[in-house]
């Protein structure tokens, strides 16, 4: 069933919401076990959530455009109530005290909350295999990472766990693992999401944003949790598009007219299998009134190194917190191989003798990349091109830091650059689902929904 | 000797630097006025800067004569490990002023900070409703060249901060000092909580390079905390010295910029500050220096007195002021403020004086029921009898007529019993009414018992 149908027939109460979780429930008890995706359920709450929703729909009550729907938020985002752990043992006790601004609109909405996903630890990986918790399986492509940080909550959505999830993404948390477990990621623009209540790995890069099945899922969750927050002060102050309006039935492409930028480099990096799909991929969409152009990035190989140093550098800073004595573990003492190296390194090259050469030297990088990207992006509507360079490996496959950061060459570019970016299942090599990244202008998020609404119509998926 | 002066003190604000939380610190019970931003817990985030706070500390910054950056400002984070300190860093801006001066000293910067919780020990607690309460930090460059001109900037400049209503007093001070003097190298003081312990800790450190290098000892640059219970100096641990804050700008907070009208608005309204109020008086009212000091040691007392000289000659109003009004309101314990005294009062109180209406006596009597009270010094004059002076003939006359009536007395009175003298006080007191001035009548008596 589609999302806006199920949305509808709820709430007119022809199915009700306690109905629809209850159907979550029952898959997450059968499979959860299997898949890893939940760390935490709490069915209670959201069963009392649900019976009230219903009441009020029964009773002619207006409701919130989230009525009924199940959501799961990664670990990272407070919940009041919920163990807020970062799959970390650092906090592994640590229970959320307050809302997250985005957890207190999905509550506003009347987002049915049902549990917290598994992620990488301190959201500092990109397999989820470095929680503290154990892996996550991949539903589409057994044995194999789901990618991360955000494993958890893709493969909730992936197999089929709860109807929307919540990831945060600083340098591909949501779309790359969207892009290894074949279900729609989005990252908004910075800023557009507050980060008020979001645990911080890079707080100039993270962004709260979401999973979903179908892009009409992305486009209701955009419009509930987008928008400013007087507390939170890298918010931008705009008005958030009714993103549900994108989502056309009718036969009518709503690719038509749109103009898009295909940076070389972007396929020079990845795999053949890879490149095969998502050009035949983009000449679908040129059949269906899309008009491509080529484009270069001559930055490609200043955009890991500028994003690691940075990311080093904030994620020590943010870490100074949990020094043991509020939250029971001393961060470098419980935390594992990945935490461990970038509090060092960023302890390292923020020392007064060394800030000169590295983070300065970084933060001009940044700004380099985010001219020439806005120099790219000035005459198309989106860059388009892979998601992940390459396939999701085996779970337990042990590599070398860099082999692991080369997984995000292609999405750090979105955060340096602060601008909206999605994947979006483009298609299978060997039965393992390949994304396809779009990636577009700073608040041009509704052009990003509207491509993947777009895609989606004429993929069928 | 050279010295510099690095001063923190808490901003006037109700609520904390980058939460709501109120900054009634004292008062509360511990771990009271706290919330997840305070306590940065994990996930929160700083709402935006108080805007009393950058206000006010704008406002110092041109009280001191400084020069508001053009520039866009950030808060950083200097980061250390405490248990004070809940995010393991501190928030403290780039300089929002700089290139001030104030009584000869230059201010170096200007710049705000966020105030980290307490740790009590004793009491195995980190009380938190400190933590976040905004700071105002003023740098000199190293002018004063002893600690009695150190203890006298650091005077001035807490009257200048009490002056801009923005900033809490010496209570809430907290300095670094800087010391070198010839021959030696620069150390630095910290853990210094008052205008005494700053002077005596300079004193301390003065005395004890002295000697260092008087036995030929080199000194070398180091950090030193001052124990303000034994008021001496003592050298602190290496770690501490060669702490290392990892400096970065805050990404959870904009840069910020100061535009010309908000800091334009700000100089209009903003108190004249006292050390050019004090220079002003002593040019516009022709009033001595350290008259004028004392009337601008506090705001209100200063503008009483712009008040009482529309009608009272300056000089006279500024004798009475700095001395007897200042005496009353002191010896109350209270500030000019809190005495509730009125301008109208002293016009009231200084024009029977200076038309000759009441004694100087009886001034003195009359302002020492002022505080606190509505009623005008004429009315209380008339209740207590003192309205009238008398005549110097009369009291003269009186003098006269009482060592005539009183002969046993005269002749006690040179037998050099004491009391005869207050018994012919007493008389000559009687015979004016009371009028007379005790002490000049003594000196009447004095001088006509001698011929
Ligand atoms: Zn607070």
């Amino acid at each position: 069933m589609k999302l806006l149908d199920k949305s509808k027939l709820i709430k007119n109460h022809e199915i009700t919401a306690l109905d629809n979780l209850e159907m979550f429930c029952k898959n997450i008890e059968k499979n959860n076990g299997i898949y890893n995706a939940f760390l935490e359920i709490n069915k209670n709450p959201a069963l009392d959530c649900a019976a009230d929703i219903d009441s009020r729909i029964k009773a002619g009550e207006k409701v919130g455009k989230l009525a009924g729907m199940v959501v799961g938020i990664k670990s990272n985002i407070n919940v009041e109530d919920f163990h807020i752990t970062a799959a970390s043992k650092t906090l592994e006790n640590y229970l959320g005290s307050y809302d997250a601004t985005v957890v207190k609109r999905i509550k506003e909405e009347d987002g049915i909350i049902i549990g917290m996903t598994n992620m990488d630890e301190f959201a500092a990986g990109s397999s989820t295999e470095t929680s503290y918790f154990g892996h996550t399986e991949n539903p589409a492509a057994m044995g194999r990472i789901p990618g991360g940080s955000s494993g958890g909550s893709a493969v909730a959505v992936a197999s089929e766990m709860c109807d929307l999830s919540i990831g945060s993404d600083t340098g591909g948390s949501i779309r790359n693992p969207a892009s290894h477990c074949g279900v729609m990621g989005f990252k908004p623009t910075y800023g557009a999401v507050s980060r008020q209540g979001l645990l911080d790995l890079a707080m100039s890069f993270d962004q709260i944003g979401s999973f979903a099945s179908e892009a009409a899922g992305i486009a209701l969750m955009l419009e509930t949790i987008m928008g400013f927050d007087y507390k939170e002060c890298t918010t931008i102050d705009w008005d958030v598009p009714e993103f549900t309006k994108m989502i056309v039935s009718d036969e009518e492409s709503s690719l038509k007219g749109m103009k898009l930028g295909l940076v070389k480099q972007f396929f020079e990096v990845s795999d053949d299998g890879i490149v095969d799909i998502i050009e035949e991929s983009i000449d679908n969409m040129e059949e269906n009134g899309v008009e491509v152009v080529e484009l270069s990035f001559d930055y490609i190989d200043l955009c890991l190194p500028t994003y690691y140093l940075i990311n080093y550098v904030e994620f020590f800073s943010a870490t100074r917190k949990y020094d043991g004595r509020k939250y029971g573990h001393r961060i470098e003492e419980v935390c594992g191989d990945e935490v461990l190296r970038r509090i060092h390194t960023g302890s390292y090259i923020s020392q007064k003798e060394f800030s000169g050469k590295y983070y300065k030297k970084a933060l001009q990088a940044r700004s380099l990349i985010r001219k020439e990207i806005t120099k790219l992006l000035k005459n198309v509507d989106a860059i388009v091109g892979p998601t992940v360079p390459k396939l999701p490996h085996k779970i337990g496959t042990s590599l070398e830091p860099m082999e692991m950061y080369a997984y995000d060459i292609l999405t750090v570019i979105a955060n340096l650059a602060g601008i909206p970016a999605a994947s979006v299942k483009a298609g299978e090599v060997n039965g393992i689902p390949v994304g396809l990244q779009f990636q577009a202008k700073p608040l041009d998020d509704d052009k990003i929904v509207q491509l993947m609404a777009g895609f989606e119509q004429i993929n069928k998926i | 000797m050279k010295c510099g002066l690095e001063i923190h003190v808490q901003l006037e604000t109700d609520s904390k630097l980058f939460c709501t939380c109120r900054t009634n610190y004292k008062e509360a019970k511990a771990n009271s006025n706290i919330c997840h931003v305070c306590l940065n817990q994990p996930g929160a985030k700083p709402y935006p800067p108080n805007k009393k706070a950058l206000d006010g500390a704008i406002k110092i910054a041109l009280m001191l004569g400084c020069v508001i950056s053009p520039e866009v400002t950030y808060f950083q984070r200097k980061h250390y490990d405490y248990p004070d300190l809940s995010s393991g860093y501190q928030r403290t801006s780039i300089p929002i002023g700089d290139q001030g001066e104030l009584n000869g000293v230059r201010i170096y910067d200007v710049h705000i900070e966020e105030d980290p919780g307490q740790y009590k020990p004793d009491l195995g607690i980190v009380d938190f409703n400190r933590s976040g309460i905004p700071l105002i930090e003023i740098v000199t460059e190293p002018d004063m060249k002893s600690p009695e001109e150190a203890r006298k900037f650091l005077r001035e400049l807490i009257r200048v901060l009490e002056y801009s209503g923005s900033a809490r007093g010496e209570g809430t001070m907290r300095a670094d000092v800087n010391i070198s003097i010839e021959g030696g190298k620069r150390a630095e003081i910290k853990n210094i909580n008052s205008i005494k312990g700053a002077y005596k800790a300079l004193q301390f450190e003065m005395i004890r390079q002295k000697n260092l290098l008087k036995r030929g000892i080199t000194i070398k640059q180091e950090t030193r905390a001052f124990l303000e219970s034994q008021m001496i100096t003592v050298p602190m641990r290496l770690k501490e010295e060669a702490e290392d804050y990892r400096y970065i700008p805050d990404p959870d907070l904009p840069p910020m910029l100061a535009e010309n009208d908000r800091i334009e608005k700000i100089r209009e309204e903003m108190p004249e500050p006292s050390h050019i109020k004090t220079d002003r008086f002593v040019r516009e009212y022709g009033i001595n220096k350290d008259h004028a000091k004392v009337i601008t040691s506090e705001l209100e007392l200063a503008d009483a007195f712009e008040e009482v000289v529309k009608f009272i000659d300056p000089k006279f109003a500024a004798l009475w002021m700095r001395d007897d009004l200042k005496r009353v309101v002191y010896y109350n314990k209270m500030s000019f403020k809190e005495s509730e005294i009125t301008p109208a009062q002293i016009v009231d109180l200084l024009k029977m004086l200076e038309d000759k209406k009441i004694t100087a006596k009886a001034g003195k009597r009359i302002m020492e029921k002022l505080p606190k009270n509505k009623e005008m010094p004429s009315q209380i004059a008339e209740e207590m009898g003192l309205i009238g002076v008398v005549d110097e003939n009369i009291v003269l006359k009186a003098v006269k007529q009482a060592v005539q009536e009183n002969p046993d007395a005269v002749s006690d009175y040179y037998e050099g019993k004491k009391n005869a003298m207050n018994f012919l006080i007493g008389q000559v007191m009687r015979l004016t009414r009371g009028k007379a001035d005790p002490g000049e009548t003594h000196k009447l008596l004095e001088s006509e018992l001698k011929t």
